[in-house]
């Protein structure tokens, strides 16, 4: 009996220019959004690139005149001599010979790497620098930078496949399912259906395979295609079991609404009104809780400002120039080509700014502690109240499958910062002992590479937001199939 | 007739139950939406202005130093907002609020606030503006979708026709009738916000502030009228009420969610802008080659012969103004071409963007009331994007001045490096510099700016009249 009920309804389905249209949309978001995550993917990863072409270029000046400085020496048969801070190129050994210049005036770039769904939802990537510049300043100096792009676009927020599935799907889910049982009533060809040997859940569950049948097949296909061709990484397993947990995220969201409609439709009112009551709650479960889970999380926990911060930062260079020595010092520290040969107490002025360097951090930490906390005590809010709302549940659960998720790149920024110290330390110390850089140093640096997060710990994250959307699908599946029982047939 | 059939549509509006439920609702989120905004708005100036004074103050305080030393500590300017940012935030949350002024550097704008808001900020910032451009034309397709093809399945319109009724003054009468219901539950919303705003903002306005609430009045009803005519046309042309709201339901999506995402894309793919890394590396090395291909260092030595050249020196020493300062000035004017070429060409794309998506508002009205809104709130990208041009005049004049200053009272340190002779300024001189002032542009060039936008929305709301009177026209009146 299901066969055939099913069968029926995918072929008067094909029938209805509805569905086509619906489909056709549902693709074309599909394909655009895919070639718009791409794209943006692409435009962050040359970003990324770019400066760390730039970076390394600069270093790899700086190693050629030290190995034909080095070339020099052995011919010549002097002694290869650390070279004072000097930018105007003369005789003498080349400013690659100091540590201190190396590590002060070149920046490593710390990058993070996207995984390979990063395209499908571009989460928080677009607000963060997902490139870091480490180099002998503070931390704050590493992460003052933004990238860069038009604040109206990141306002309005990107149209990537997440926002296919959170915003769009529903709507196309809602659009095919609203008037599951009230046309048929309505039309008076319900009643005669009954008179056959099938039940109303039949019929129902019937009608919903046919429809979840045609929209998922579009969504799992697409959204394959869409991996296929804007994925990366596309050789590894891990980029398949997030693919696989996408699809199950999908798969879960959207039995949610079709439930929902089914729920709406056992109780058995009008098309019309059907149709307004569940647009009503796609507006308040997809836009109205979310940004009011927003408006609470920032007024209970609001962060403190970055104006706050920018004055204590100065606050505390200013103290800390008072304990760096002479005014001339100072002057030196910003202008290291005047240092005159030779002169030991000018010489020491990048010590001096390292340690300052050093007493800005410290009296800043605190301050950029209370953002981080700030910050952990928002999502921990947002974790909590996901419940109220599959949109914020799906969003948490697509950006941590992405890995576009505020914790994957708070992970990535402890790592920066862990690297920063070290590509401080390896400088500092051998500038402090005023030990030449050699040719062969420079394979020494200190090198960033990312410790990606275990899948463990991403599913941990993610169990939450799964189980959550779970549990209410649950919910309100078996809630219809209760109701029913009480289904008046005949139009009143 | 008109005034009889708009009470009769208000009050079955009004004593429908879903209205109350829906108008409750709306209120709430309003006032909500309202009283949260005017919260950060007070929050936000009160820390922009403490923080400016404070940094103005650290400028001057800095400490005894060089003159130049003291223009590379510079000073940051914070950008200021106007009152009406409590209804329409507009891009502030993502445009950057701080702005380092030093030498030898050109900055973009840090401190987003966004960076410390949780993803789910993302879904969109609850606020007067938002509710009134997303909401509020749900509210009319709800109130609306059913005036014409509901009598219609009920089998009343025929019955009406038959009393004589004019079609236009049935179209005048319900739109009437639904407006009233709908500015029951907006208006005392609003006149909460107005009186938040008396009470706050005054001081703090520029002239003109009545003259902005009016004209973001007059376009957010121009918006709701053009829904509301929409969906008597779409409620009239529809066979059943459920096609129609189907019909208005969809455009309402198209036009509230996919088409300013889209837009947003499109404009991008049209007019590409660079990552962060890819424009500090183009600049930096566009910096090293010099504007014209002949590098800084090259004309610094140029600039020195054509000095000796005029004062009839031939070295350094001999000098009556202070070559190192003379020098970092001379580079300052090298470098600020190559910085005004990159970053106008960055906001340059940027209002090409923005200018591409008002012109795709010929799709959805919200795309241009969008940008009224926020550029009459002050919140918008070309007032950000003066604000940051600003912010470069003053940083240019700062390190002018030091630059000048010392050139001129270090004359005698020409060739001398040594820690006793060393010119060090004080606050007096640090004084020369006046403390950074945001003027907003004038409130006729903004006005003016938006001409295109106010066109677009009266296209669309005489477009949609003109729908709804043709729809009216040839409206079957029988179910078939």
């Amino acid at each position: 009996m299901y066969r055939l009920i099913i069968s029926h309804e995918t072929r008067s389905l094909a029938r209805t220019g509805a569905l086509w249209a619906i489909l056709a949309l549902l693709v074309f978001a599909i394909g655009f959004a895919a070639f718009a995550g791409g794209r943006a993917i692409t435009r962050q990863a040359k970003g990324a690139a770019d400066a760390v072409a730039f970076e390394n270029g600069e270093r790899a000046k700086m190693r050629q005149d030290t190995e034909a400085y080095a070339a020099e020496v052995a011919a010549s048969g002097g002694t290869y001599e650390f070279a004072t801070v000097n930018h105007v190129p003369g005789r003498g050994p080349p400013q690659g010979t100091n540590a201190g210049v190396v590590g002060a005036e070149t920046a490593a770039y710390v990058v993070l790497p996207p995984t390979g769904l990063a395209a499908l939802s571009i989460g928080q990537s677009d607000v963060q620098l997902n490139y870091l510049p480490a180099s002998m300043g503070t931390t704050l100096d590493m992460i003052k930078n933004l990238e860069t792009e038009n604040p109206v676009n990141l306002q309005t927020g990107p149209f990537d496949i997440a926002f296919v599935v959170i915003f769009l799907l529903p709507i196309f889910i809602l659009a095919m399912t609203y008037d599951l049982l009230s046309s048929e009533k309505e039309r008076g060809t319900l009643a005669m259906i009954l008179a056959h040997p099938v039940s109303l859940r039949e019929l129902m569950a019937s009608k919903i395979v046919a429809r979840a049948a045609v929209i998922l097949a579009v969504v799992v296909g697409f959204g394959l295609l869409a991996l296929l061709s804007v994925g990366t990484q596309l050789d590894q397993a891990e980029t398949w079991v997030r693919f696989a947990l996408w699809i199950i995220a999908t798969l879960l969201y959207s039995l949610f609404w079709f439930s929902l409609a089914v729920l709406v439709n056992v109780y058995g009112r009008s098309s019309a009104t059907n149709g307004t009551i569940l647009a009503g709650i796609w507006l308040i479960l997809v836009v109205v809780v979310p940004t009011l889970v927003s408006l609470l999380a920032t007024t209970l926990y609001p962060a403190p400002s970055r104006m706050d911060l920018i004055v204590a930062a100065r606050e505390a260079q200013t103290a800390g120039e008072k304990n760096m020595g002479s005014a001339l010092d100072r002057f030196y520290s910003e202008h290291m080509d005047q240092v005159p040969t030779g002169d030991q107490r000018a010489m020491d002025f990048l010590t001096l700014a390292q340690a300052n360097a050093a007493n800005i951090e410290k009296a800043l930490l605190p301050l950029y502690e209370q953002f981080r906390e700030q910050s952990l005590h928002q999502e921990g809010l947002v974790q909590r109240f996901q419940y109220l709302s599959p949109a914020i549940m799906m969003q948490l659960a697509l950006n941590e499958i992405s890995g576009t998720s505020t914790a994957r790149y708070q992970d990535f920024l402890d790592q920066a910062f862990r690297f920063r110290s070290q590509w401080n330390d390896f400088f500092a110390s051998r500038f402090l002992k005023r030990e030449p850089l050699r040719p062969a140093d420079y394979d020494q640096f200190p090198s960033f590479s990312y410790v990606p997060e275990s899948l463990t710990t991403v599913l941990g994250r993610l169990a939450t937001s799964l189980a959550g959307l779970l549990l209410v699908c649950a919910g309100v599946t078996l809630l219809p199939f209760v109701g029913l029982r009480r289904y008046q047939v005949a139009a009143r | 007739m008109i005034a009889t059939i708009a009470r009769k549509e208000f009050l079955e509006i009004v004593r429908d139950g879903r209205f109350k439920w829906t108008a409750a609702l709306m209120v709430l989120l309003l006032v909500t939406a309202l009283l949260a905004g005017w919260q950060r708005f007070n929050s936000y100036s009160q820390i922009q202005a403490t923080a400016q004074g404070s940094t103005n103050t650290q400028w001057l305080k800095q400490g005894d130093k060089n003159p130049h030393t003291a223009a590379h500590y510079g000073n940051y300017a914070f950008k200021p907002l106007g009152p009406l940012a409590f209804f329409d935030s507009g891009i502030v949350n993502y445009a950057g609020t701080a702005v380092f002024m030093e030498a030898h550097k050109q900055n973009f704008a840090i401190a987003r606030p966004a960076t410390d808001t949780s993803a789910v900020a993302r879904f969109g910032e609850l606020n007067g503006a938002m509710i009134l451009q997303v909401l509020l034309p749900l509210l009319i397709i709800f109130l609306g979708f059913t005036a014409f093809s509901g009598e219609r399945e009920t089998g009343t319109l025929r019955q009406l026709m038959s009393m004589g009724v004019s079609r236009g003054s049935l179209l005048w009468g319900k739109a009437a009738g639904i407006a009233a219901a709908v500015l029951l539950v907006v208006l005392p919303c609003l006149a909460v916000g107005a009186l938040a705003l008396a009470a706050t903002g005054l001081q703090t306005a520029g002239g003109g502030i009545w003259t902005r609430v009016a004209l973001i009045g007059g376009a957010y009803l121009g918006y709701a009228a053009v829904f509301l005519f929409l969906t008597l046309a779409v409620s009239a042309w529809a066979k059943t009420a459920r096609t129609a709201l189907m019909a208005l339901v969809g455009f309402w999506a198209f036009t509230a969610f996919i088409m300013p995402k889209t837009a947003a894309e499109v404009s991008r793919l049209v007019e590409p802008s660079p990552a962060f890394g890819t424009f500090m590396a183009e600049m930096k090395e566009h910096q090293k080659r010099g504007i014209d291909g002949i590098s800084p260092r090259i004309k610094l030595a140029q600039y020195r012969g054509e000095l000796f050249r005029k004062y009839g020196v031939s070295r350094v020493q001999d000098l009556p103004v202070y070559w190192t300062a003379v020098s970092m000035q001379k580079l300052e004017e090298l470098d600020h071409p190559v910085f005004e070429q990159h970053y106008n060409a960055v906001r340059d794309e940027y209002a090409r963007q923005l200018r591409l998506q008002d012109r795709l508002g010929l799709l959805a009205p919200l795309l241009p009331l969008r940008s009224i809104s926020m550029t009459l709130a002050g919140t918008d990208l070309i007032q950000h994007n003066r604000f940051m041009a600003e912010t470069e005049v003053f940083r240019r004049n700062m390190v002018l001045k030091m630059n000048t200053y010392l050139s001129q009272a270090a004359a005698n340190l020409n060739g001398v490096n040594s820690a006793t002779n060393y010119m060090i300024a004080n606050e007096d001189v640090f004084a020369i510099v006046p403390p950074f002032r945001y003027e907003p542009p004038a409130l006729r060039d903004v006005i003016a700016s938006q001409a295109g936008n106010f066109t677009l929305l009266a296209g669309w709301l005489l477009a949609t009249i003109v729908l709804a009177l043709v729809a009216v026209k040839r409206m079957s009146l029988e179910r078939n």
